[in-house]
């Protein structure tokens, strides 16, 4: 099977609005779901200067859903969501 | 040729002001460096009243080339009023101007003769005496010499001369042969040593050798280092035109020195122009920022505005060792390099002006304006900003 991908955005909105307290999610998801899902950090998912009207941020991205207003609560339970269809 | 210039200073025992005052500047426009070593008699606040102003009046004079500098330092040298309690003049002072190429022009005027080491040699240079129209005991030197790569000029104060003064060991004190032992022995030691850590060098022994390391005057070292400069580029915001990028990533990547990027669509878009993939830290936060990114051939890779902001902080304080975060690693590597290039995109993020978002996110032009300004004037770096 292949692994889920989860990418938190670090950019200066996204981290500033929120992503700086996501760094719970590099323990709980590796403790919860093993290998199954691999977390990491990115510099940048481009999100908030396409829809900052809205102010979204912070944005996280699971596989190729994109999670607006991203809290530790929604990721996991869009991995869930995923692995459920799997 | 790249000029590497630092001084580092000791107060008098007991005092709370230093008596010496050291001052200087780059002009990255002529391509040249002034600076200027005043020792004010006395010490203390007195003292450091004296040679503050003394080393400021002759750096204004000799700026933008307004006055020659012989003729600056003879007006300073004939117009300083004679202290009351010693009958000599208040203050003493070690005026250079030195360009890239290295042609130097230097004057002194009561302090310590100052060394050129050249090949672990002192060299002896000629000099013009110039006596003083008004005041019989005074009388400066004005030199004019070459400077090369791998030259070294120190100055100080006599308060390095003459440490350890009527102590069992030195009875005459440290003396110039004695400094020219000491800094000579480092550089065998240290042929490399940087202008900083020669000069704290120095300042630390001229204590050492001090009775009960108590410094009995003012000490101040000041050391000038020719070599090839150590350049470094910071690339940071996306370019106004976007078509530009694929043009400015190949000026990232035909850069010959250390490389950093600041921000994060940045780093995005240096590896899809370049093809260079990200990696990322393990961490999402170091401290209160986001942490570093890794990409091959780029030395430094951080978030933008906050990270260029806490840098700010860092090198505006003073606190520049030490720190844990992704704006320390930006300081260290502004701090190791000698000619410092900034490219900066001038795109807007319109997702930053939301005003959810705190107030001090500022605009990165405002940011590393300020930036340039502190690496010139207190790091003594040359700094050279495009915009893009």
């Amino acid at each position: 099977m292949e692994k889920i991908s989860v990418k938190v955005c670090l950019g200066t909105t996204c981290f500033v609005m929120g992503s700086a307290n996501l760094q719970e999610l590099m323990e709980i998801v590796p403790a919860k779901y093993g290998d199954k899902v691999d977390v990491c950090g990115v510099p940048c998912l481009g999100l908030c200067s396409v829809d900052w009207e809205f102010s979204k941020a912070p944005y996280v991205k699971v596989d190729d859903e994109i999670i607006k207003d991203a809290t530790t609560e929604k990721v996991l339970s869009a991995i869930d969501a995923k692995l459920e269809k799997k | 040729m790249f000029i590497d210039i630092d001084c580092n200073q000791l107060k008098k025992y007991n005092q709370n002001a230093f008596g010496d005052y050291f001052v200087s500047k780059r002009y990255p426009d002529e391509a040249k460096l002034i600076a200027v070593l005043s020792d004010g008699l006395g010490s203390g606040i007195k003292a450091n009243i004296l040679s503050c102003m003394t080393a400021t009046m002759l750096l204004r004079f000799v700026e933008n080339s307004q006055i020659p500098i012989k003729h600056a330092a003879e007006i300073v040298m004939n117009s300083l009023p004679v202290c009351k309690v010693r009958k000599i003049s208040y203050s003493t002072f070690s005026v250079i101007d030195v360009n890239d190429e290295g042609d130097a022009k230097i004057i002194e005027e009561g302090n310590p003769e100052f060394l050129w080491i050249k090949n672990n040699e002192v060299m002896t240079p000629s000099y013009e005496s110039i006596p003083s129209k008004t005041f019989k005991n005074r009388c400066m030197k004005s030199y004019k010499i070459h400077l090369e790569l791998g030259d070294r000029l120190i100055f100080c104060s006599d308060g390095v001369t003459q440490c350890g003064l009527g102590n069992s060991r030195l009875k005459l004190g440290l003396r110039r042969e004695g400094l020219i032992q000491l800094v000579l022995a480092k550089l065998a030691e240290e042929p490399d040593i940087s202008s900083s850590d020669l000069s704290a060098y120095i300042v630390r022994q001229a204590k050492n050798i001090e009775t009960d390391r108590n410094p009995k005057d003012d000490i101040s070292a000041c050391v000038l280092y020719c070599r090839e400069p150590r350049v470094s580029l910071v690339f940071t915001g996306p370019p106004f035109l976007q078509k530009k990028d694929a043009e400015y990533a190949q000026m990232f990547r035909d850069f010959k020195g250390k490389k950093a990027i600041c921000g994060g669509t940045t780093a995005n878009l240096i590896s899809r122009e370049l093809n260079i993939p990200i990696t990322m830290d393990k961490a999402i936060s170091v401290g209160k920022l986001p942490s570093c990114s890794y990409m091959d051939g780029v030395d430094l890779v951080t978030e933008g505005i906050l990270t260029l902001t806490q840098a700010l902080e860092y090198l505006e304080s003073g606190q520049t060792t030490g720190i844990d975060n992704a704006a320390g690693k930006l300081v260290e590597f502004l701090l190791d390099s000698d000619c410092i290039n900034f490219m900066v995109g001038a795109k807007l993020n319109q997702a930053h002006y939301n005003p959810a978002l705190p107030i001090e996110i500022e605009i990165r032009k405002n940011i590393i304006k300020k930036m340039a300004v502190v690496l010139q004037d207190k790091y003594f770096k040359k700094v050279n900003v495009q915009y893009m």
